[in-house]
């Protein structure tokens, strides 16, 4: 019983390993230069270089990759960029873990042997690894790079202003696009997307509100044209919103607007009220005062100078028809996010039409340069020249290409980048708290940084019970599953029997407990020793804007740091986990430079340690940037979807999806 | 409880071109293709197998849009030859040859695929910056004041659809028409923003091809009955005849009621009350003089029976597709209200007469300012009609492209052998610095620019369906074809007649050679200072902004295909 508990338990790991591993070849094959072309369960076709997508798509039957999976989708979702590097890191982070665990004479996980029974040490050990990485994520990480890698950073600023010059912002998108689109298009999306940038900013500090204004409605500034060449994709100055004008009466010189969210004309019986016919005579009245009021509420915007309506709600034939009799252009049916991406650029609610207001002056009004019909592809649409009032200097991108596959792939490559220069431009500073406090190492740092892992992680944990729930359902999948599913439910059900708590729900009680901030657990017996890591911590880890030189430099510097680092520490368990991340970090630049001759990955490791060891320059390979705060991120994160990979010991198949209301609950307690 | 599959694993399969079943496929597809092209290409019959309609035809169009193709790889291609059609109806044929050959060439020859599209890339900025520049040796400069070269233009179109079963007059006729409707599109006084008119095609099957013709204005097909006692109509002028259009429903139904409740009372009819403000409106209109009424939905006959008193013509159900030409044609516009309607909106018409054709009876709306025209298009089978009315639609969306860039390339080949000797000179005196530039060999790029010019060449072979002979000249890289059974002593030069676009007669000095042998790389001379351009009644053309961007498609597509190292296939 003891042993097989054991060998389950070994399972999971190398289950989790094995996954990862199958994905990690993939994605190093995917990352050789290559596209990927994905057919979606509707028939239509997409390509991609997009490691998310790939994974995604690949529809992975093991709830442990399928973990994995939704942990890259997540970080990939905040920061745009990563999710090959996040799966190679892992699957050589759990390679590494493995090689400990099987050595097991000698290792500082094994030395609670005496203490424990045999059946748990294997568990044991794998929660000391988890715990040891939380505290090496929470402490040891933001030492490093505030003490030691900090002073390699370069900045992408040219001023204190936080100003950013082309070049610069050329080679950060350059390198970005790299990996994320065919090399014959990279080079005009990096263009594109760097117009883009300084046409939309209007001055300088206003870059992260614009950023923000640009993620949030991504959807709404772009739009595609298929059956043209790509070099066809261009930048227009002003909105195009992706709806034709059901009246267009073409207007000259500044144009005043407004934004409707109802009907101008009013039914006979609006909903909740009654309307009572008492004689033929009244019926024809009242349609007559209708119209009536709808053609004076039309008079009224008229006389107000509105020449473009935008609305919406579909407006009545007979508005159209005024409209078209007073010179209002009407554009209807905008979706939600358009009308509020008017709202926010301009600053204006939306006009009521009621009768009270119908002798006051209008106020909630914008002013465009232009409004006029424009044709993309085969679709009509409606170019609007806004005159900006908020930090976001209207402008959006037409994507073409020969296919959607195409137009779709340049559209989220883009937006991934304007991701990623929102996380450049983010900085990492260490809590007050964690300052004030230092007695209280457990606390974990309150930076914007943790809380965006927890939310994440939240989210992953709710996708992953969703998508987790169709396998329950089906009996014959558990049986495909082979054995080893099997031997964990036999697990499940003696534990259940044998023990009186399951097993796993504590599992996971820790982990969740461990993430609150201030809980009085205290994993390591080594307190004394982090204190002073803790008082050497500087303000800020990463600074805004901090950049590196891209081809492997910040897993380089990392790797010699946190070797360094391994070196004098005092703590086994902390040397062990180092070293271990150390190796695995080394990877990434292996196969970057797999491919090129002269720069073989022995001699660039080899230059750069020289380097670092007498006090150098890194040598600098290639001209690309990127930033630092997205690679430490991506350690970050794949530091802690290993932890909960760790964390879990059994997996168990149940017959029915699991209840929302549980999911709510566990939510709470995190 | 909701039902829940269990999703199926992925199926994933790496270098997917080296598979048996892609180049498989891709051979059968490209095969299609090629046998389609030009003016004697070979028809293809569309059936599913289960009876019913039969389609017969050698459009890309309907071809591809009848094509089930299952691989991935293939269904890029074709979806993007189908989304460059839809942009620019015309060559597509040519794209989806270019790139299935570019894919063949590019895979023979066996390089790392980032270091083609990189050559290639670079070989398609070459042509496109050629065709673009004034220097370019294949194309004319289109002259709306002579109507030879759009003529030309039209004909070339109609001419390269073997399915329309059209004799040489009966394509100079319908050529005619088609660009006579066009120039009725064309609006009298032009302002900053100039929006064509419509041309209505109106299918009258069984007839001869040589009855279809062109009217101005709009014909409303209207049933016998109704066609014996229109008349007289009541105008304003002798040449002049109000109009309202009304695009709100006349049936006296009610509408507007809203959300809520609506009591009526006992002994009150709301339809009554609705029917009296529709006779109102009668009332209305025949005070202003109206002659015509038309309507988008339908209307009470009560109103109707009214207005025909009153000598007021009524035309009900033309539907939402004729409310844009009727307003632009008449300067009407829709009417949406039913009592105090602004005479502002009326519009007004030169003439009302009625037509009939077959056992068809229209409604002829004379307008004072054309813009709007109707194409009565005959042929003599409903299959033939089909493929013709397609190629019209091409033709018209051809002259709307060449309106916006005037235009056009030499066809019959002659562009392409051109272009490829145009690209065979530059590649082999290739400065040094561009080939640092893109980082290759110039080996490397020699060989691609070898398969992209054989690609070109393929292309142009793909015309000559009767196992002639395919010769280019090492002068003007035109395109000549010899047909078949020729003796093998003799001269090339008393062989040839005319190059593929009609420009050269056979010439002493033209130094023939076959297409797809070895020669030496040379700069070919432009046409464009050539007499016989503008005296040359049937020369081949091919619209500019099409063949431009079909080559560009047709090159990304393939590098895009060549690309593709995984194949990722949702099973659900």
């Amino acid at each position: 019983m003891a042993s097989q508990r054991l060998r389950t338990q070994r399972r999971a790991v190398s289950m989790a390993s094995a996954a990862s591993l199958d994905l990690g070849r993939l994605v190093q094959e995917a990352e050789a230069l290559a596209s990927v072309l994905v057919t979606r369960p509707t028939g239509e076709t997409l390509l991609t270089r997009d490691g998310r997508r790939v994974l995604e798509a690949l529809n992975l039957g093991p709830p442990t990759a399928r973990m994995i999976v939704a942990c890259v989708s997540s970080h990939h979702n905040m920061t745009g960029d990563g999710a090959k590097t996040f799966i190679i890191l892992l699957s050589k982070l759990l390679r590494g873990l493995q090689a400990i665990l099987d050595k097991r004479e000698g290792s500082p996980f094994c030395e609670a042997i005496q203490r424990s029974k045999r059946d748990q040490k294997h568990c044991h050990s794998l929660k000391q690894i988890s715990q040891s990485l939380m505290t090496f994520q929470t402490h040891i990480l933001d030492h490093i790079m505030a003490q030691d890698l900090r002073k390699h950073f370069l900045s992408a600023f040219s001023s204190w202003e936080g100003e950013i010059s082309r070049d610069t912002m050329e080679s950060i998108l350059e390198a970005y696009f790299c990996g994320r689109i065919g090399n014959s298009h990279q080079k005009l999306l990096s263009q594109l997307s760097c117009d883009f940038y300084y046409r939309c900013i209007p001055f300088k500090n206003g870059k992260n509100e614009m950023l923000d204004l640009v993620n949030e409605y991504f959807v709404e500034l772009h739009s595609a044209v298929t059956g043209l060449p790509v070099s066809n994709s261009r930048i227009l100055e002003g909105l195009v919103l992706h709806r034709d004008f059901a009246v267009y009466c073409p207007a000259d010189g500044d144009i005043r607007m407004l934004i409707l969210t109802e009907s101008i004309d009013s039914a006979l019986a609006p909903p909740g009220l009654e309307f009572v016919v008492n004689a033929e005579v009244q019926y024809q009245a009242s349609q007559v005062w209708i119209t009536k009021r709808t053609e004076a509420m039309m008079k009224h915007l008229q006389n107000n100078n509105i020449k473009v309506l935008l609305s919406s709600v579909k407006q009545q034939e007979i508005v159209i028809y005024y409209a078209k009799i007073s010179g209002i252009s009407i554009v209807e049916c905008l979706s939600s996010e358009e009308i509020s991406l008017l709202c926010r650029t301009t600053g204006i609610s939306p006009f009521i039409p009621t009768q009270d207001n119908i002798r006051s002056e209008i106020s909630e009004t914008m002013i465009a340069k232009f409004c006029r019909p424009l044709v993309l592809g085969s679709k009509r649409y409606v170019h609007l020249g806004l005159t900006r009032t908020c930090a976001f200097e209207p402008h959006c991108v037409i994507f073409c290409g020969p296919v959607h596959g195409i137009t779709e792939q340049h559209a989220s490559a883009f937006h991934g980048a304007f991701k990623m220069l929102q996380q450049l431009f983010k900085a990492v500073d260490l809590s007050d708290g964690c300052e004030a406090q230092p007695e209280n190492t457990n606390n974990t740092s309150k930076t914007v940084n943790d809380q965006q892992l927890k939310t994440s992680m939240a989210e992953t944990e709710k996708q992953f019970i969703d998508s987790s729930s169709w396998v329950d359902e089906n009996p014959s999948s558990l049986i495909d599953r082979g054995s080893s599913v099997r031997e964990i439910c036999n697990d499940a059900m003696t534990a259940i029997e044998n023990t009186s708590t399951s097993v796993v729900s504590k599992q996971l009680d820790a982990a969740q407990e461990y993430w609150k901030p201030g809980n009085p657990i205290v994993p390591f017996k080594f307190e004394k020793s982090y204190k002073h890591t803790v008082q050497s911590y500087t303000n800020l880890v990463i600074q805004a804007g901090s950049v590196l030189p891209v081809g492997g430099n910040f897993e380089i510097l990392l790797h010699y740091y946190l070797h360094s680092y391994a070196k004098q520490c005092q703590q086994p368990k902390i040397t062990v986990i180092s070293t271990v991340i150390a190796d695995a970090l080394l990877s990434i630049p292996k196969i970057l430079y797999r491919t090129t001759k002269e720069n073989s990955f022995t001699q660039v490791c080899f230059k750069a340690t020289s380097a670092l060891q007498t006090n150098q320059q890194l040598p600098m390979h290639q001209q690309g940037l990127e930033s630092v705060y997205c690679k430490y991120q991506l350690v970050a994160s794949v530091l802690h979807c290993l932890t909960k990979l760790l964390t879990i010991d059994l997996i168990i198949g149940i017959k029915r999806p699991p209840q929302k209301t549980e999911v709510n609950d566990s939510e709470e307690d995190l | 409880m909701s039902r829940i599959e269990a999703k199926k694993p992925s199926l994933c399969t790496n270098d997917p071109l080296t598979k048996e079943r892609v180049s498989f496929s891709l051979s059968v597809l490209s095969g299609i293709v090629k046998s389609c092209y030009g003016p004697t290409g070979r028809l293809k019959q569309l059936h599913n197998g289960m009876g019913g309609y039969v389609r017969t035809t050698s459009q890309s169009s309907a071809l591809l849009g009848g094509l089930s193709i299952t691989h991935p790889a293939l269904k890029v291609l074709t979806a993007s030859v189908q989304n460059h059609i839809s942009r620019f109806s015309d060559c597509g044929l040519f794209t989806a040859i270019l790139c299935c050959s570019l894919v063949e060439h590019f895979q023979r020859i066996n390089f790392a695929a980032c270091t083609v599209t990189k050559i290639s890339r670079h070989l398609l900025s070459l042509c496109t910056d050629y065709l673009k520049s004034e220097a370019c040796g294949c194309r004319v400069s289109v002259d709306f004041d002579s109507i030879k070269t759009l003529l030309s233009l039209v004909r070339s179109i109609l001419a390269s659809k073997p399915a329309c079963m059209l004799n040489k007059t009966e394509a100079n006729h319908l050529s005619t028409l088609v660009l006579k409707a066009f120039l009725l599109t064309i609006p009298h006084t032009i302002e900053t923003n100039v929006v064509l008119g419509k041309c209505v095609i109106i299918p009258v099957k069984g007839k001869r091809v040589m009855d279809s013709t062109v009217f101005p204005g709009l014909l409303i097909d209207i049933p016998e009955f109704q066609f014996a006692r229109t008349f007289p109509v009541k105008r304003v002028s002798s040449s002049a005849i109000k109009m309202a259009l009304f695009c709100i429903s006349m049936s006296g139904d009610l509408s507007n009621i809203g959300e809520g409740t609506v009591i009526v009372h006992h002994g009150i009819s709301l339809e009554v009350a609705v029917l009296d403000q529709l006779l109102n409106l009668g009332k209305q209109l025949v005070n202003d003089q109206v002659g015509l009424v038309v309507c988008q939905k339908v209307i009470h006959p009560s109103l109707k029976q009214y207005l025909k008193e009153h000598c007021v013509i009524t035309i009900d159900r033309v539907g939402v597709s004729m409310m844009e030409p009727l307003s632009q044609m008449t300067g009407s516009q829709p009417i949406a209200a039913l009592h105090s309607v602004s005479p502002t909106c009326y519009g007004s018409l030169k003439d009302l007469r009625t037509e009939s054709f077959v056992s068809k009876h229209f409604l002829h709306l004379v307008p004072n300012d054309t813009l709007v025209c109707s194409l009565i298009l005959c042929n003599r089978n409903e299959m033939a009609w089909d493929e013709l009315k397609l190629a019209c639609q091409t033709a018209e969306h051809v002259l709307q492209l060449t309106i916006k860039q005037p235009l056009a390339l030499l066809g019959g080949g002659c562009t392409e052998t051109h272009l490829a000797s145009y690209i065979r000179h530059k590649s082999f005196t290739l400065p040094t610095s561009v080939l640092k530039a893109i980082d290759c060999s110039r080996t490397q790029y020699q060989l691609v620019a070898d398969a992209f010019c054989r690609s070109l060449e393929c292309v142009a072979c793909c015309l000559e369906h009767d196992d002639g002979e395919i010769l280019t000249d090492m002068v003007y890289g035109h395109f000549w074809s010899v047909q078949s059974g020729f003796p093998s002593d003799c001269n090339w030069s008393d062989l040839v007649l005319k190059c593929g676009c009609g420009i050269y007669n056979n010439q002493r000095n033209l130094n023939w050679t076959v297409l797809r042998s070895q020669y030496i790389p040379f700069a070919p001379q432009s046409c464009s200072n050539e007499p016989s351009i503008n005296s040359t009644d049937h020369l081949v053309l091919d619209c500019f902004t099409a063949k431009c961007s079909g080559l560009q498609v047709a090159v990304e597509t393939a590098n895009l295909i060549l690309d593709l190292s995984y194949i990722v296939e949702d099973q659900n």
